[in-house]
């Protein structure tokens, strides 16, 4: 095990203000939770890691009671703890401040710091005054200076991120699960909210944090307990957080060894240049897309990597910048031109973004090419007979498993429509394939089916541009991966370099030849 | 996957619900009267009593397919009847050609309106809800004012314009035979185009089908078109069938009737699915109700109460299989 276990006499109280023993969760065919153990001393800021899939999510709901755990107990300020019922935690002084913070937007601050609370009444009506002096008392308490009665939909994330840390500790909350909460903040905002979590924990509050971004971890946390595959995987203390050895904890040794893409497919003719492109998070974004490479764009939620996928598709106008498609300039104004362009798009929402509900693997496989199979241009009637023949062939190239092309897409596995997602874009002549988690809620095997699809596409001559949350997939999928930090490109890897740690060492804005 | 497995009711009744319980209000009747229900007389009689309705409603669900929503249909109704009337009075020719031209112009006309609801619904993401809410107010208020309330009276209405309305054609009812001739046009446009297809796929996801390269404004605008066009060209049948132009009261009855017989449909052999065949069959078991039941000597009040129980038993067989899909 990578770093000390908990037995460093420390200047902070010592009895623990939160405690997990041998945490297990299983679900039907995983184990999500091995023998986890955390302890969380009372006024301290601890950082929970670990890589999507690692079991934070799953320890925090255990901890709150939104799921029973099979084995293993909870202590909260040494006594039992364990809760069936996510009320039972908020009774206990457990508060979970999530990602999106759980503000009802179109209220007043006073009202979302009442809500929930019978609001105070006087002959049958709100008391309006008591309610906004509430308010502007836990507000005063914790240093924070914003009008009761603005509206939530009107703040600054950071705001929003104090306003929820308010509520949580008007209700009594002596431990605070901060869920990413950094996401949506600006760097300066960030600073705000760090001053206020440490204001607090002097004051005994309890913080367990989670977030992808070291740098902010490395700044705010006084401890850090890493996961990694549900298990333990390494307890760090401020002396000796140094981000080599918690980006090895969190991707294990495993980030070097995992079977990876060996040879690349690229052939000499560029099929996409990019130039100086620019949107509303990234800026000065210029690479080179080659026949048969396959490209990764990877960072950090937020980094920009994604929303190169977005410009280039049309999604997103672009603000600056140009896109040369086959030696031809593409103006990409909508998914319509790109499409137009020979550009495909996997996005990562499949059922949001791609899926057809309730129609067949057929016209969900046909849709963006239906023109090829009219009878006539002008009434625009579609050769039934032609669209399945050729559907059904793009079926069973993608092979996908079916009992035939009229099934709807929605008794299909979330592999297999992937497959299909994926398929219908062979039809429309696309040259340029981008891929946001083409395996995001797929199971192992389709994964790796869906990875020798991707490979099969180069090797015909297409060019990909590949995106992950899951950075051990890159290593698999990519010759080359360009790491997005704060909007720009801040590293490019070839061949053995890909590998996790190191994009995640790149993506957290660190270097890679600098180890502390 | 196993073949073992017993006989799916829920799956049964949310696809043949609707259409088992027409047969099975044909069979009531036909026992309940035997002399008069089923005679070849009363049927053409039912599909002649249903055909506005149907022309109206087939319209209706071009707009629901693709996900919007039209309450100005009772006024584009009144607009047909009464304009059609009105103009053909003002030009004075019992012309065949002149009637052919100003049912074009009309229905012309009907459709800029329809192009008008798309293009706001679309472009500025106006509720189509409240948007068609107030154009059936403006153009009210525009027949009443063009009116000034009096109806044009069957003298000035050419004989030509007044045979669409109660013309037969070998036996058959012209109004039936407009209904028939809007389905098959209609069901081939939805079923068999690449545009019907782009619609069924805005319809159904429509962040999905932009991603695809279709445009939901184009569309819009096309189904909201034609939706407006079938409504002008139902209340244009009822002018001609009354021989009069009366610039209000003739929509008004067919609006809610039209998004019963649409929602019946959605829930009939492709629940949740709105389509040409399930808003015949919805418009059928309007027409039979109404029928069977004053034929039985039933009064009045029945038929608005058989109609509801149809209705929400239609809805509730949908939303059953719904919740077993998740």
């Amino acid at each position: 095990m990578d770093g000390t276990v908990d037995d460093h006499p420390t200047t902070t109280d010592l009895a623990p203000s939160l405690e997990v023993r041998a945490m297990r969760k299983e679900f039907p065919g995983t184990l999500a939770l091995d023998n986890v153990s955390l302890s969380v001393r009372r006024g301290e800021i601890h950082a929970l890691l670990g890589e999507n899939g690692a079991g934070k999510s799953t320890l925090i709901k255990c901890i709150c009671g939104a799921y029973a755990p099979t084995a293993g107990e909870v202590f909260v300020e040494g006594q039992p703890a364990t809760f069936s019922t996510p009320k039972g935690a908020t009774d206990a002084g457990i508060a979970v401040v999530h990602q999106h913070f759980n503000l009802v937007p179109t209220l007043t601050v006073a009202e979302n710091l009442w809500l929930g609370d019978p609001l105070p009444g006087r002959l049958g009506l709100v008391d309006w005054p008591r309610v906004h002096a509430r308010a502007r008392d836990i507000l005063a308490s914790l240093g924070l200076d914003i009008p009761t009665h603005a509206e939530i939909g009107s703040l600054r994330p950071d705001q929003l991120a104090m306003i929820s840390i308010a509520k949580a500790v008007s209700g009594n909350a002596r431990i605070i699960i901060l869920d990413e909460p950094t996401n949506a903040l600006l760097p300066h905002e960030v600073d705000r909210l760090f001053d206020q979590m440490r204001r607090l924990a002097a004051r005994g509050h309890s913080f367990l944090y989670v977030s992808h971004r070291l740098a902010e971890v490395f700044q705010i946390a006084d401890r850090a307990t890493v996961l990694r595959d549900g298990r333990n995987a390494g307890v760090f203390d401020r002396e000796n957080m140094d981000r080599r050895s918690v980006v090895e904890a969190i991707v294990g040794k495993k980030g070097a060894l995992a079977e990876r893409k060996t040879h690349s497919q690229a052939r000499p003719d560029v099929v996409m240049q990019v130039r100086d492109l620019a949107g509303a998070r990234t800026a000065g974004v210029s690479f080179e897309l080659r026949a048969g490479e396959i490209v990764g764009v990877a960072g950090l939620p937020g980094s920009g990597a994604e929303e190169v996928l977005s410009l280039l598709f049309g999604r997103e106008r672009r603000k600056g910048g140009s896109v040369t498609i086959q030696g031809k300039p593409a103006a990409l104004r909508s998914p319509a031109e790109a499409i137009a362009a020979g550009i495909a798009l996997v996005p990562q929402d499949r059922l949001a973004e791609a899926v057809f509900h309730g129609q067949s693997i057929r016209a969900n496989i046909s849709m963006p090419s239906l023109a090829r199979y009219l009878r006539e241009p002008v009434l625009r009637l579609i050769n039934r007979a032609a669209e399945s023949t050729a559907t059904r062939e793009v079926a069973t190239r993608m092979r996908v498993r079916m009992p035939g092309i009229e099934t709807a897409i929605d008794d299909l596995s979330g592999g297999n429509q992937q497959k299909v997602v994926l398929g219908r874009w062979l039809s429309t002549g696309a040259r340029i394939f981008l891929l946001n988690s083409p395996t995001a809620a797929v199971d192992v095997g389709a994964k790796a089916e869906i990875y020798d699809l991707i490979h099969e596409l180069a090797a015909d001559g297409v060019g990909v541009i590949f995106a992950s949350t899951e950075l051990e997939e890159y290593p698999l999928v990519c010759d080359s991966v360009l790491v997005f930090s704060g909007g720009r490109v801040v590293g490019k890897l070839t061949g053995v370099e890909i590998t996790e740690s190191n994009i995640m060492t790149l993506a957290a804005g660190g270097d890679l030849h600098d180890d502390h | 996957m196993t073949t073992e497995r017993r006989f799916d009711w829920i799956g049964f009744l949310s696809r043949y619900g609707t259409i088992l319980s027409l047969v099975l209000l044909i069979a009531i009747f036909s026992y309940g009267r035997p002399e008069v229900f089923p005679t070849i007389r009363n049927m053409f009689n039912i599909l002649n009593q249903v055909s506005i309705l149907g022309i109206i409603a087939l319209g209706l669900t071009v707009c629901l397919v693709v996900g919007l929503f039209d309450l100005s249909i009772g006024a584009m109704a009144t607009f047909g009847g009464y304009f059609a009337a009105r103009f053909l009075a003002e030009l004075d020719s019992g012309s065949v050609w002149i009637v052919a031209l100003v049912v074009v112009a009309v229905l012309a006309l009907a459709m800029l309106i329809g192009m008008i609801n798309g293009a706001l619904n679309s472009y500025l993401g106006l509720s189509p809800i409240v948007e068609t809410l107030a154009m059936s107010f403006i153009v009210t208020g525009i027949i009443l004012g063009v009116s000034g309330g009096r109806t044009v009276s069957s003298n000035d209405i050419p004989m030509a314009f007044q045979l669409i309305g109660q013309g037969r054609i070998y036996g058959i009812p012209a109004p039936v035979l407009i209904l028939i001739a809007t389905g098959i046009l209609l069901w081939l446009f939805l079923e068999h185009t690449q545009s019907g297809r782009n619609m069924y796929a805005i319809g159904g996801n429509r962040e999905a089908s932009r991603l695809s390269g279709i445009s939901f404004q184009k569309y819009a605008v096309m189904a909201m078109a034609i939706t407006a066009a079938c409504a002008a060209l139902g209340g244009l049948v009822a002018g001609a069938n009354l021989g009069a132009g009366r610039p209000q009261g003739v929509g008004d009855t067919y609006l809610l009737n039209a998004f019963v017989a649409v929602f019946i449909g959605a829930s009939t052999l492709r629940p949740g699915k709105f389509h040409v065949l399930g808003t015949a069959v919805g418009v059928l078991l309007i027409g039979v109700i109404n029928n069977g039941l004053s034929v039985m000597g039933v009064q009045t009040f029945w038929q608005y109460i058989v109609q509801g129980s149809i209705l929400i038993l239609a809805l509730i067989s949908a939303s059953m299989n719904s919740v077993r899909r998740n």
